[in-house]
């Protein structure tokens, strides 16, 4: 079947199988690295993208399902300054990864810290649960969302203050 | 940080593709043990191929640490999931439909699956330490104590699975691989085609977290990747699915300690008797390292005038087991600190008083070693940790409300206790080429430096430490000093990058290189190039009955409190809160110092309430259930360092979490439920059980 569905503001058309999941039509068929088809149960967190704003793992997702949807993936969100804000803040902060759980780490902050601007250290670990890697430590993990909640205000804060 | 890296990297394994590049899926053994009588394939499609161990050019052997795995088992296999052979070709998917196609056809044998008592036909190494005259001592003892405490077997959980890709460079064989030891890739990879180590080329994938899993079985999976790659004349790459790595990648060693201790009459330990079972799986690679360091640390960090030691490492017919988290002392240290802390709370004394009265101290031997030339600087880490934790006062009160309510309520009970242990550096005591390094610097005409060694395999963390050593002697930019790619065609051999080496001996070779450089600099014309190179001879031997030399170069020292509490209506048990002190030397990365042993405290809490492998049993299904912590079910981690601006050599730490953090959290977990566990994870039906012994 074919498939329509906007991702990273382009729209686009593949053909699928109805066995696809959407981590495969994203990462195998339109070449978005930034996902991967790791652990293929909703647990470690790699294939992590916004689908219609909500945050999916991808590799739960039948591809069918992603019909006429707007996929983000870290590639898309890469340009905005949600994005900016959520690296200074994890940089800030000291925050260094194993590289192959950033995409995840950086689309679940982002996630969050949409619903909620200031996030206390709780909140924040119970969302990066959604990323499962031994490579990072809770403390710093929790510091690098807040201190990206922080420059995040800052941004928005300057922007109405003009 | 680099967010860039996230997106599309040649060097990640997962990433990595050329034209016309085949795919390998493993043909795996579907037995424990037996002969191979036959291998038939489904007919192949075009571009398909069958590569088995008669299309092996060179020797189908890996070598590791004195043992010899095949790359493709032929006549015999020896566990469940070994590999057979590959088909290749351009749809990975159809590969794995052909490989789970091919009918392996086999004669089974009985298994070795035993280890707690095994035959002798299953020992690949056995060791032997004897100081004093234990038998008279525990004839004449007031007290004596037995247990017996068994270590599981853990995943990694890596970032990125086992696998690796091969290629046809002009004339040489490129590897490409996540690996700690690329040298080793490349002669491996060069037995196996039969030709010159100079002809093969490893370049190292990033590695990721490997918690010392990436040592030896990368080589296996580069040989079978250069192997179908020099057959088929194209390019192959081998990656498992998280799935297939979790299923038949080496897992952490099994362990079982039994130990004996006498008391005198004052109450001191006066003699210990203890047998070490360690079970290696099939090949047991690294079976004689593990075995020396869980020997070495047996005795823990304490005095005892009269000790027997026994120690196999023993083979079983599952797949390889071995180091996690450090080579196998965290084994010793949990079974040493959880029947010391049961024999103090025996004497109704505070563990943690006991065991400064039965300290090992300078100028004391370890079974015929050396004396010993630096002792734990027990009372500063235990001031620490009683400061940051309140220990001595909750100590007390949760002893009194245990013997008060012991079984007498429903509410929830809480245990804390102290354990003290030492991370031994630098060298491996197998030695085999495994304990030199190099490294090479240049400094240029434009003022930048590179410096290039086969142990930046490590990453960004350990090159930063790097740049910071260089910037601060030869007054350049961190910018400036550029850590070249870990490729064994441009960087020198470091060895395998495991046991903190990165931190201990290469940042060491970083500062002699700069030295030299600065010496010259100003006096000669750039470039000027230095090169550093470092022989550790461990001056380790065992002898019939113990040691002889120095058991280790340098010695990190930690303690840590683990504070628990227990529901004891439906058995729960939760980490309540863990404090770690840590003297590692002069340490001049302190915050990514602490985040490190932060992040393994939280891999060892995981060892402690859920992670648990079994080789033996563990089947597809069991994938979906296993999983590191999640973040937001740890307690609170407080670490600090003690006197990291000093002038004391920097000391590799990261595995005194796994060393430390079990120890103590079971110490907590016994002073609450007043029974005594002696294994891990302990859930919920365990701490029932605990409690309804009472």
């Amino acid at each position: 079947m074919i498939l329509g569905l906007n991702v990273n503001g382009e729209s686009v058309q593949v053909s699928i199988r109805s066995v696809d999941r959407l981590v495969d039509v994203l990462r195998g068929r339109l070449g978005l690295s930034s996902l991967a088809a790791d652990c293929r149960s909703g647990n470690c967190g790699r294939c992590l993208a916004f689908m219609d704003g909500r945050l999916v793992y991808t590799c739960m997702v039948p591809a069918f399902r992603a019909k006429d949807a707007q996929i983000v993936t870290l590639e898309g969100f890469a340009k905005t300054e949600k994005y900016d804000d959520i690296v200074a803040g994890f940089t800030a902060a000291g925050l260094t990864t194993c590289g192959f759980c950033l995409s995840g780490k950086i689309l679940a902050a982002a996630d969050l810290l949409e619903r909620d601007p200031m996030p206390s250290p709780e909140t924040v670990l119970h969302q990066m649960d959604a990323v499962r890697c031994r490579c990072s430590d809770p403390d710093t993990i929790s510091a690098g969302v807040i201190a990206a909640a922080k420059v995040r205000a800052a941004r928005l804060y300057h922007r109405v203050g003009k | 940080m680099n967010p860039s890296a996230a997106v599309r990297d040649q060097r990640v394994l997962g990433e990595f593709s050329l034209k016309g590049m085949l795919y390998g899926s493993t043909i795996r053994s579907p037995i424990d043990r037996g002969k191979v009588l036959s291998v038939k394939a489904p007919p192949m499609p075009r571009g398909y191929r069958l590569i088995l161990s008669q299309d092996i050019p060179g020797k189908n052997r890996i070598q590791s640490f004195g043992t010899q795995i095949p790359i493709f088992a032929d006549a015999a296999v020896s566990y469940k999931g070994e590999a057979i052979g590959l088909v290749v070709g351009a749809d990975p998917a159809l590969a794995d439909e052909l490989a789970a196609g091919v009918l392996v056809e086999c004669e089974e044998e009985e298994p070795f699956l035993q280890w707690e008592s095994f035959a002798s036909s299953q020992v690949l190494a056995k060791r032997i330490a004897r100081q004093g005259d234990p038998e008279k001592a525990f004839a004449t003892a007031a007290r004596i104590d037995k247990g017996s405490y068994r270590n599981g077997s853990i995943e990694h959980f890596y970032s990125e699975p086992m696998g690796a890709a091969a290629w046809w460079d002009y004339d040489k064989m490129a590897v490409l691989c996540g690996t700690q030891w690329p040298y080793h890739v490349r002669d491996s990879v060069a037995i196996a085609l039969g030709c010159d180590p100079a002809d093969i080329s490893v370049r190292p994938a990033r590695l990721g977290l490997h918690l010392d899993g990436k040592l030896w079985y990368p080589s296996l999976v580069a040989c079978q990747a250069a192997v179908a790659a020099s057959v088929c004349g194209v390019p192959v790459k081998i990656l498992y699915t998280r799935k297939e790595d979790f299923l038949y990648s080496p897992k952490r060693a099994r362990s079982q300690i039994g130990i004996r201790s006498a008391l005198d009459s004052a109450g001191k330990l006066k003699a210990l008797d203890i047998r070490i079972v360690v079970n290696v799986g099939a090949y047991g690679p690294l079976a004689e390292e593990i075995l020396n360091q869980t020997m070495l640390a047996a005795t823990g960090i304490y005095a005892c005038p009269n000790v027997h030691i026994e120690g196999y490492a023993v083979a079983t017919n599952t797949l390889p087991l071995g180091a996690l988290g450090g080579l196998g002392a965290s084994h010793s240290y949990f079974a040493i600190e959880v029947h010391l802390n049961k024999v103090a709370q025996a004497l109704q004394e505070d563990p943690s008083d006991w065991k400064a009265a039965n300290l090992l101290r300078k100028g004391m031997s370890l079974f015929g070693s050396s004396p010993v030339v630096e002792e734990a600087p027990y009372d500063r880490i235990v001031r620490r940790l009683e400061a940051l934790s309140d220990y001595r006062r909750k100590y007390a009160s949760y002893e009194l409300v245990r013997k008060r309510d012991s079984g007498k309520s429903d509410s929830l009970i809480r245990g804390i206790t102290l354990a003290m242990a030492g991370q031994g550096g630098v060298f491996f005591l197998c030695g085999e080429g495994s304990n030199s390094y190099s490294l090479e610097a240049t400094l240029g005409k434009d003022l930048e430096l590179e410096l290039r060694t086969s142990a930046a395999v490590e990453g960004e963390e350990l090159a930063d430490l790097w740049r910071l050593t260089a910037s601060e002697i030869l007054g350049l930019s961190p910018e400036k000093i550029l850590i070249a790619p870990a490729d064994t065609d441009r960087a020198p051999n470091a060895g395998p990058i495991t046991m903190s080496r990165g931190v201990t001996v290469v940042n060491r070779l970083v500062e002699r290189c700069c030295k030299a450089i600065q010496k010259k600099r100003f006096r000669e014309a750039l470039p000027i190039t230095a090169r550093s190179v470092m022989r550790v001879s461990s001056h380790l031997r065992w002898t019939d009955d113990g040691l002889s030399g120095t058991p280790f170069e340098s010695t990190a020292w930690g303690g840590a409190v683990v504070e628990a509490e227990i529901d004891p209506r439906n058995g729960n048990v939760r980490p309540l809160g863990v404090w770690l002190v840590v003297d590692g030397g002069k340490t001049l990365q302190k915050e990514r110092t602490l985040a490190s042993l932060r992040s393994g405290t939280a891999d060892a809490l995981g060892i402690c309430v859920s992670e648990a492998f079994d080789p033996q049993s563990e089947g597809a299904d069991s994938y979906f259930r296993y999983s590191p912590l999640p973040l937001s079910s740890l307690p609170a981690i407080h670490v600090e360092l003690l006197d990291p601006d000093g002038r004391a050599q920097a000391r590799g730490v990261t595995e005194l979490p796994f060393d430390l953090i079990p120890a103590a959290f079971t110490g907590a977990v016994a002073q609450a439920a007043g029974g005594e566990p002696d294994s891990l994870p302990l859930n919920a039906a365990d701490i029932l059980r605990l409690l309804g012994g009472k």
